[in-house]
């Protein structure tokens, strides 16, 4: 597999809290190029400076451990030791310096012989596709393609939509054979996928846009990650690519 | 590694949202304008508007406005060859780290722990202010308390910030853009009011005293001398340069628009006060003379309003002088002016405890003695001596041109600009009490004799 066909991982690790690279990980994003994060968050009184003179080195000693881990595995690597004021501010700017096609939230798992791919409709599909296929096309994971139904949608239309979802994933190099479909109308999405997560080794999800709702409970994905305690990959949405932060 | 070590003319890169360095990390900046004004104005605000218009106007009357308005202009005069150097070079460390850069280590040494002591005195000001405030809530809440208690209160606040930033993940920035925004608005619904008021709006028109004080222009400018401790926080910007985004636009900007701004509600203030009430008997009332000028306007819920923001303001500057005092002992000992652990930092909390202890601890005693003119005199003379420097580094910057000198704002009429700051900088200093003058050359010269024992060796200039 060539480099350009890779799709782009971030994995942001807060390395001086003695945050790790997960068991499994460089298994799952061995396909993967990855764009390995490390991250301290001073508070408001101290100098970013000061902390990376004090830690810097240590810091980035940790991360290039990772990084001959992953590399070992088959990824391709980029590093980067960044101290910030401000997590999320440090981690959109790699987002879109590096236009990552998914974030890990990294959490351990055992066994990786399938992923759960949620999927939640036509928009995103195809960077979906892109991330799925490109990890595990030429591995022997099986894909397990699911999706919830909305209030007024038949189950005839999820059908053809994950068909189509199956069909990427074929054009991206799956095996046919090696995907299935599941379509389910629970009563809470959040909890369902993160049951079903329970079978697998990983899930793969969608961005949400922040509202209220993710204000007050936190992004779903955080909130399967926090309940499913396995890898779960985020698939970003497109940055637009003048997106300047004021 | 994605982004080569910076090669030596790309360190000033003025577009750069973080510095990149490959071998130990980037620096993400966080800071950007509106967090840069409220910093300058939530540094300056507290003392110029909440504790000085009784003692200005004591002083020197009305031409107290006048004063007030010399300030911004010995302000503004620093202000931009301090936003040529800022963009530079975007650094922590602001004004010492222009001096040792631009002049060498000997000046640096003595800015340097200048600043240092200069901000404890400035902390140890507010904290005295803050105290003030403080004590007026018993007041108004009916407590005739024994002993003024302005001092206790102050040391009290003094003890409680510096452990609150040893042990608090602070979300200073936040915090300090919410109290800007809440005192700005306090302040413009009051100063217009008082402003309609006192021109005749509302009634008669206030007779104003004479204009100029008994003595002329002499304790106009004393007084100037006074209060320019309300103008040492647009540094304070330059102390956080590393940390703002897009600095050729945002460090001038935040730098000199501060500046202007505290500087018209100075002004503004000084007229309602004392168009409100004579100069003397503004004097009377001390700190909170503008918690009286508020009565005499709205009653009691005036009174009220400009005492929570008197608390608000005097709060923001306490805290903001301390974590810049701690800034100050970082900047010198990384450059080995001092010993290198005082910048060490608390991997648990994240916090550079030495540093903070090193600040706190004479910000307390200082506060303790309550001096609140001579404080703020001393503090300005530290200041005074940095700012005149900054200037001085920036015609030299420019006569000598090192390759390393690329900055993305340049202040126009250089030199000019910087040859009258340098020069009325020092120049209001000899305006200062004999004992704040005395107090500051004493703490120069024993910087100075520190450097020569300590740190000989060490050359800064030109240092990247």
């Amino acid at each position: 597999m060539s480099d350009t066909d890779r799709p782009t991982v971030l994995v942001p690790l807060e390395v001086l809290e003695g945050e790790s690279l997960p068991e499994g990980t460089p298994r799952l994003l061995a396909n993967a190029h990855v764009v390995l994060l490390g991250y301290h968050v001073i508070p408001g009184q101290t100098a970013t400076e000061q902390a990376r003179e004090q830690f810097g080195e240590r810091a980035m000693k940790k991360l290039e451990e990772f990084a001959t881990t992953l590399t070992t595995a088959g990824a391709t690597v980029d590093t980067r030791l960044v101290f910030t004021h401000e997590a999320q501010t440090t981690i959109d700017r790699i987002i879109y310096e590096h236009d990552c096609l998914a974030v890990l939230v990294p959490n351990g798992t055992e066994g990786l012989s399938s992923v759960l791919v949620a999927v939640r409709g036509t928009v995103g599909l195809e960077r979906t596709a892109r991330l799925v296929g490109g990890l595990f096309a030429d591995t022997d994971v099986e894909v397990v393609l699911y999706h919830i139904l909305g209030e007024d949608e038949s189950e005839d239309d999820a059908e053809t939509l994950l068909e189509g979802a199956t069909g990427r994933l074929v054009d991206q190099g799956m095996d046919a054979d090696a995907v299935e479909t599941l379509i389910e109308r629970p009563e809470t999405p959040i909890d369902a996928i993160a049951r079903h997560a329970e079978d697998h080794g990983a899930v793969v999800m969608g961005e949400t846009d922040p509202s209220v709702t993710t204000y007050v409970f936190g992004m779903p994905s955080e909130q399967v990650a926090e309940r499913f305690l396995g890898p779960v990959l985020v698939v970003q949405r497109e940055r637009p690519a003048s997106d300047e932060a004021a | 590694m994605v982004d080569p070590a910076p090669s030596p003319e790309d360190v000033p890169e003025p577009q750069a949202e973080h510095d990149a360095d490959a071998g130990e990390g980037e620096l993400e900046r966080t800071i950007g304008l509106v967090g840069g004004l409220a910093i300058g104005i939530g540094t300056m605000i507290g003392a110029g508007i909440f504790v000085f218009p009784g003692l200005a106007a004591e002083n020197a009357g009305p031409a107290a406005a006048l004063s007030f308005a010399i300030g911004a202009v010995i302000a503004l005069l620093v202000a931009l060859p301090a936003s040529e150097l800022a963009t530079a070079m975007p650094r922590s460390g602001g004004g010492y780290f222009f001096i040792s850069r631009g002049l060498g280590t000997g000046p640096g040494a003595i800015v340097g722990l200048g600043l240092w002591l200069g901000l404890v005195f400035a902390s140890a000001f507010y904290l005295v202010g803050l105290g003030s405030y403080a004590g007026q809530v018993f007041t108004e809440a009916g407590f005739a308390l024994p002993i003024s208690p302005a001092v206790p209160l102050g040391v009290a606040f003094g003890v409680g910030l510096t452990v609150l930033s040893l042990f608090g993940t602070e979300n200073t920035a936040a915090l300090q853009n919410a109290i800007v925004v809440v005192l700005l608005a306090i302040l413009t619904l009051f100063l217009g009011y008082g402003s309609l008021d006192a021109l005749g709006v509302f009634g008669a028109e206030s007779t104003p005293e004479q204009f100029f004080p008994p003595g002329g222009l002499l304790p106009v400018l004393q007084t100037a001398a006074l209060v320019f401790t309300s103008y040492l926080g647009f540094a304070q910007i330059a102390t956080v340069a590393g940390d703002i985004k897009q600095p050729s636009r945002n460090l001038p900007l935040a730098m000199v628009g501060s500046v202007i701004l505290v500087g018209v509600f100075y002004v503004v203030t000084i007229f309602v006060a004392t168009s409100a009430f004579g100069s003397a008997r503004l004097g009377e009332f001390g700190e909170t003379a503008m918690v009286e000028v508020a009565r005499e306007f709205v009653g009691l819920p005036g009174a009220l309003a400009i005492l929570f923001a008197g608390l608000l303001a005097t709060f923001s500057s306490a805290n903001a002088s301390i974590l810049s005092a701690s800034r100050a002992v970082y900047a010198v000992s990384r450059d080995d002016l001092i010993p290198e652990a005082a910048s060490r930092i608390n991997l648990k909390y994240g916090t550079p405890h030495v540093a903070l202890g090193l600040a706190g601890g004479p910000i307390v005693v200082l506060t303790a003695t309550g001096q609140v003119e001579l404080l703020a005199e001393v503090a300005s003379f530290l200041h005074l001596v940095m700012y005149g420097l900054i200037c001085v580094a920036l015609i030299q910057l420019r006569r000598e041109g090192p390759d390393w000198y690329t900055p993305s704002f340049r202040c126009p009429a250089g030199f000019a600009v910087a040859g009258v700051g340098a020069l009325a900088s020092f120049g209001l200093i000899a305006f200062m009490q004999p004992a704040s003058i005395v107090i500051g050359i004493l703490i120069m010269v024993a910087s100075y004799g520190w450097y020569r024992y300590y740190a000989t060796d060490v050359e800064l200039k030109g240092d990247f």
